[in-house]
């Protein structure tokens, strides 16, 4: 119960902070719909039929955005030595990664909403016959794209390269959530069932799981000194 | 470097050689051709023992970040940068000679085929692994960060295998390790094992000699030798 409660606070200060601010969410949401208008041009919508590729494009749109967002996690606190006072906190170090993902996951899950809304304005998508699963999917894959993102972007902040540093050490771990992330959104978007896709849930669930236990586990040798 | 490390990767280094080059006559001269895919098939015994050492030396990277982490024993963040840095070249052979048999058995250099999707992005994490590494101030740091990307790559391998796998496959199947047994020629069994044993052997000649010298550089960082020495840092020098 203590540990949710400090959980809870992390996640709280992250969310205040960033509400207060917006710099993160307003970086991703002009980013991504700066993307889907730049995508327009790239794909000429009269000769491709966007609702083949939609889901190819809002996925790689949410993990180009998202690493812009996700490679500030700690930005705010590298100045002036505030991690420092983080980490004198009685909060664990691994409650510490979970409130940290938390407060990413929820800012990402706005973000890729924004991009299925936009992306559905702007190419005339339609979202299948079931938006549950969809969203399912979305919640899943984005969780473990957070999960590994948030772990290695206190990697990349106290590096030299910084945050040019993350997508190098993200994207090859990646490639599993989008795979089943693409393909189970295409399917849905393209008006399968939802039980077609159960696998790929299933999977994209492990790879969260996963995720979130080797960044809990591993969080505390990234921020130790 | 200790009098016995150095022997010790000497006489592997030797009798890898001698192995790779009895590797590549058998190659050449005395293993028959295959039959449908012709004389290209013969570099399946280069290919293949290179990736064995490639995943097999990346296990070691990942068991030896554990350790390390757990440990904080330098031996093991050593053996762990050797090994990696052993894995990288022999990944690399994994992927020259791929594309030199997929040109001629598949008429592409490249497809987005599971097993070569997943050792480019083998490659890659190595490549994260070294520049994590190389990257920060202060050099314990970032020991225990190539660390972290040891054991977060190794545990996710898996996963993109599963993944790729899922997505489309074109690799010819496994010909030794299936549960009929080996359908091999016993001659080109015997061609593929003497390739498995002298890829093993020179890998770990090379590791040894990367350990020494790992060691040879922390020993002169800890005498406070000026930073000027060249690479001092580790990773890709």
């Amino acid at each position: 119960m203590e540990y949710l409660r400090m959980l809870g606070a992390v996640v709280w200060k992250d969310l205040v902070v960033e509400l207060r601010t917006r710099e993160r969410f307003a970086a991703m949401a002009g980013f991504t719909v700066l993307v889907g208008i730049l995508f327009n041009y790239a794909v000429d919508p009269t000769v491709v039929d966007p609702q083949g590729i939609a889901a190819g494009m809002v996925w790689l749109t949410v993990v180009f955005g998202g690493m812009l967002g996700l490679g500030r996690t700690f930005h705010l606190e590298e100045d002036e030595g505030a991690f420092q006072g983080v980490l004198l906190s009685p909060i664990p170090r691994d409650a510490l990664y979970l409130g940290k993902v938390v407060a990413n996951f929820v800012l990402l899950v706005l973000v890729t909403a924004l991009v299925f809304a936009v992306f559905g304005l702007f190419f005339g998508l339609s979202f299948g016959r079931a938006p549950g699963t969809l969203a399912a999917v979305v919640a899943l894959g984005t969780l473990g794209f957070v999960a590994v993102g948030t772990l290695f972007s206190a990697v990349s902040a106290r590096t030299t390269m910084g945050e040019t540093l993350l997508p190098i050490l993200v994207f090859p771990l990646l490639v599993p959530v989008v795979i089943y992330g693409v393909t189970a959104t295409k399917s849905l978007l393209a008006g399968i069932p939802a039980a077609e896709v159960e696998g790929n849930l299933r999977m994209l669930a492990a790879f969260a799981l996963a995720a979130l236990a080797a960044g809990a586990i591993l969080f505390r040798h990234v921020v130790e000194e | 470097m200790s009098r016995n490390l150095r022997w010790s990767a000497l006489v592997l280094g030797m009798l890898g050689t001698a192995g790779a080059l009895a590797l590549h006559w058998m190659v050449f001269f005395w293993v028959p051709t295959e039959r449908t895919m012709g004389v290209v098939q013969r570099i399946f015994y280069i290919h293949v023992p290179a990736a064995w050492v490639a995943f097999m030396a990346f296990g070691i990277v990942a068991l030896a970040s554990v350790g390390y982490l757990w440990l904080k024993d330098e031996r093991l963040d050593r053996a762990a940068v050797s090994a990696a840095e052993g894995g990288m070249v022999f990944t690399s052979v994994v992927l020259l000679t791929g594309p030199l048999w997929g040109k001629v058995a598949w008429g592409t250099w490249w497809t987005w085929e599971p097993r070569l999707t997943l050792t480019l992005l083998l490659w890659f994490i190595y490549l994260g692994y070294f520049l994590v590494r190389s990257a920060t101030e202060n050099p314990e740091r970032g020991k225990r960060f190539a660390a972290v990307v040891g054991i977060v790559g190794a545990l996710d391998i898996p996963l993109i295998h599963v993944s790729v796998q899922f997505f489309r496959s074109l690799h010819p199947p496994p010909v030794v390790l299936k549960p009929e047994g080996p359908t091999l020629d016993s001659e080109m069994l015997v061609t593929l094992f003497v390739g498995l044993g002298a890829f093993t052997l020179l890998f770990f000649s090379f590791f040894l000699f990367r350990y020494g010298l790992e060691y040879a550089r922390n020993q002169m960082v800890r005498r406070g030798t000026p930073s000027e020495v060249p690479g001092l840092s580790g990773g890709l020098s």
